[in-house]
């Protein structure tokens, strides 16, 4: 069963996703990987890594770093691809794809982002997804960050229609919208 | 009437379109003054934001047009959750919205929220 959280900052997606994705390896006694995204530029994302970190501790995960290219997981030979996966978020890996090193935008990252994420989903068969609610400003942005919030919601969306479950949490309190 | 609500980049219109017997959208996601000529009335808060402009008040505007409307389909952006913005006018749209939605949403037979292309009824 593959599931999409979404939902505001710090509402507490990542730990309702900790808690489905723990249940799904029990019940099916497969192991549980989790998937970090972040590629840390500074002492602040260090600081968010280590809490993130600690928050996971001994609940079972093996951790796997991947900041880009979600679906080359597949072809690792020590992961075990009918376990259960928590990926952790969609919006930091369309984030890392749609800027190079170097800081230029890649046009073709919200497409790649898209498909790879459905690969993924479609091959395991039991991944939770996170992503992130940014929709509800009044305040228009910049071209960049405009078609940054399209590409994740255009990815959202296309999740949304594969998964079988989908869940907006707000302050801790899940809605089923799926 | 319908009213359609979600976040932006939702799929409200392409849910609208699924979901309802209509055919003929008029966008006003430019500023454009609703068209009660069209099915779907889309994109109500871009209208909104050049009232804020003008400086008059939409939900005015959809009183004194109210027997225009009753079969129509209404979408609009939610934009109550976000940053509270810098600019005035920005604001001020906001705001306006807001009580727009509240009067649609009280004279509205049916109220849909979309949310990653999935639509739940409200009201």
């Amino acid at each position: 069963m593959n599931i999409l959280i979404s939902g505001g900052c710090k509402n507490g997606k990542s730990f309702f996703a900790q808690r489905k994705a723990k249940e799904m390896a029990e019940s099916s006694g497969r192991p549980l990987y989790y998937i970090a995204t972040m590629i840390p530029h500074d002492d602040e994302d260090h600081a968010r890594i280590k809490r993130h970190i600690s928050e996971r501790a001994g609940w079972g995960f093996t951790t796997i770093e991947q900041g880009k290219n979600l679906a080359d997981i597949l072809d690792m030979p020590q992961i075990d691809k009918s376990g259960v996966f928590l990926m952790d978020s969609v919006t930091a890996l369309l984030g890392n794809e749609m800027f190079d090193d170097e800081g230029n935008y890649v046009e073709t990252a919200a497409e790649h982002v898209r498909e790879s994420v459905l690969k993924f989903a479609r091959e395991t068969g039991s991944t939770v997804f996170v992503s992130d609610y940014i929709y509800g400003d009044a305040d228009r942005y910049d071209e960049l960050t405009e078609c940054y919030r399209k590409s994740l919601a255009c990815v959202d969306r296309a999740l949304a229609a594969e998964c079988d479950e989908v869940y907006e949490i707000t302050y801790g309190m899940q809605e089923r919208w799926k | 009437m319908i009213l359609i609500f979600g976040g932006a980049y939702q799929g409200k219109l392409e849910y609208a379109q699924k979901n309802y017997d209509v055919e003929t959208v008029c966008d006003c996601s430019n500023g454009e003054t609703p068209d009660f000529t069209k099915d779907i009335i889309y994109g109500l808060d871009g209208f909104v934001l050049e009232c804020a402009r003008q400086g008059r008040e939409a939900a005015d505007f959809f009183r004194d047009s109210r027997e225009k409307w009753q079969d129509k389909v209404l979408i609009s952006t939610d934009v109550s959750q976000g940053i509270v913005p810098v600019d005035a006018v920005m604001r001020a749209f906001r705001e306006m919205n807001g009580r727009l939605m509240l009067y649609l949403a009280e004279e509205a037979e049916q109220v849909v929220r979309v949310f990653c292309g999935i639509g739940r009824r409200e009201k």
